[in-house]
């Protein structure tokens, strides 16, 4: 899936402030989960809409993998936990 | 082909499966909640200094069977401190609340006919049916997409009839696979 490019002013360097939220969990694709229960996760754990959490799994099912939230290093602890009880094979990592 | 699981009121869930099969998903339910029982610490029992017994009760090593490795997998790919960190902070609590939803499905399938599954046990069930397929997919050797569409296709084209024991376990795996399909159907109808 792509979108156009939109043109963005650039904001001055001095002006950048950090985001607050700069982590991120993110879910590999693995031959064994099924399409149909990925999207079911997405949908129960994160409260995702049906066409949200397919995308999601879409991406992961066909570019390897797909950065599913973010927030702190807290929260994303807790979602791959939570993707691991899930028995996704999920990562938490600093946003890039 | 008639669906073995079929949503009922409240969010319970319908079991159609003879007493054998459910028998034999149990059974494979149990088997990983026993893989996953915690492991025996390895080092510095009574003798050792303080410290290191400390450091080894603290410790929490990367299960060496590579199914239970899956099961509880790293948190981080490039990140060793993250992943050992990780393992070290929600490990226990993780392999024990696979072992609790392992333990409910298993005591679920095992009530006599006909069984009505809560939702609390669907899910459990759920979850469950994942670990198992994980579990024997990490056995067959599967390891990719291609992986498991060769597998499917061999179970189709009647390869576990014989007496091949990776054969007889792709058949399993298929048969696990389909049953967990129709679940996620009939829970999220």
């Amino acid at each position: 899936m792509s979108v156009a490019p939109v043109e963005v002013e650039r904001p001055d360097v001095e002006e950048v402030v950090l985001p607050q939220v700069p982590w991120v969990t993110i879910v590999w694709n693995d031959p064994v989960n099924l399409m149909s229960y990925v999207t079911y996760v997405f949908q129960t754990y994160f409260g995702y809409s049906k066409e949200k959490a397919t995308q999601l799994m879409l991406d992961v099912h066909r570019k390897g993998r797909a950065v599913v939230s973010n927030g702190t290093r807290e929260e994303m602890e807790r979602d791959t936990a939570a993707m691991h009880e899930y028995g996704l094979w999920a990562t938490f990592q600093k946003d890039e | 082909m008639a669906a073995t699981f079929t949503r009922a009121r409240g969010g319970r869930v319908k079991v159609r499966l003879g007493d054998e099969d459910r028998s034999v998903v149990a059974g494979l339910l149990e088997a990983v909640s026993e893989m996953l029982e915690p492991e025996e610490p390895a080092a510095a029992q009574g003798e050792g200094d303080l410290f290191a017994r400390l450091e080894a009760e603290l410790a929490a090593p990367r299960p060496a069977d590579p199914a239970v490795a899956r099961l509880l997998p790293d948190a981080s790919h490039d990140d060793p401190e993250i992943a050992e960190g990780f393992r070290r902070l929600t490990q226990d609590d993780l392999r024990e609340r696979k072992r609790s939803a392992l333990a409910v499905a298993a005591a679920a399938l095992r009530r006599p006919a006909p069984v009505v599954l809560s939702d609390g046990e669907a899910q459990a069930l759920l979850k469950g049916l994942t670990d198992v397929r994980l579990v024997l997919a990490e056995r067959l050797g599967l390891r990719s997409d291609e992986d498991a569409e060769f597998l499917h296709a061999a179970v189709a084209a009647g390869a576990d009839e014989g007496d091949n024991p990776w054969a007889q376990t792709a058949g399993l795996y298929d048969v696990v696979t389909f049953l967990q399909e129709d679940l996620v159907h009939a829970i999220a109808s």
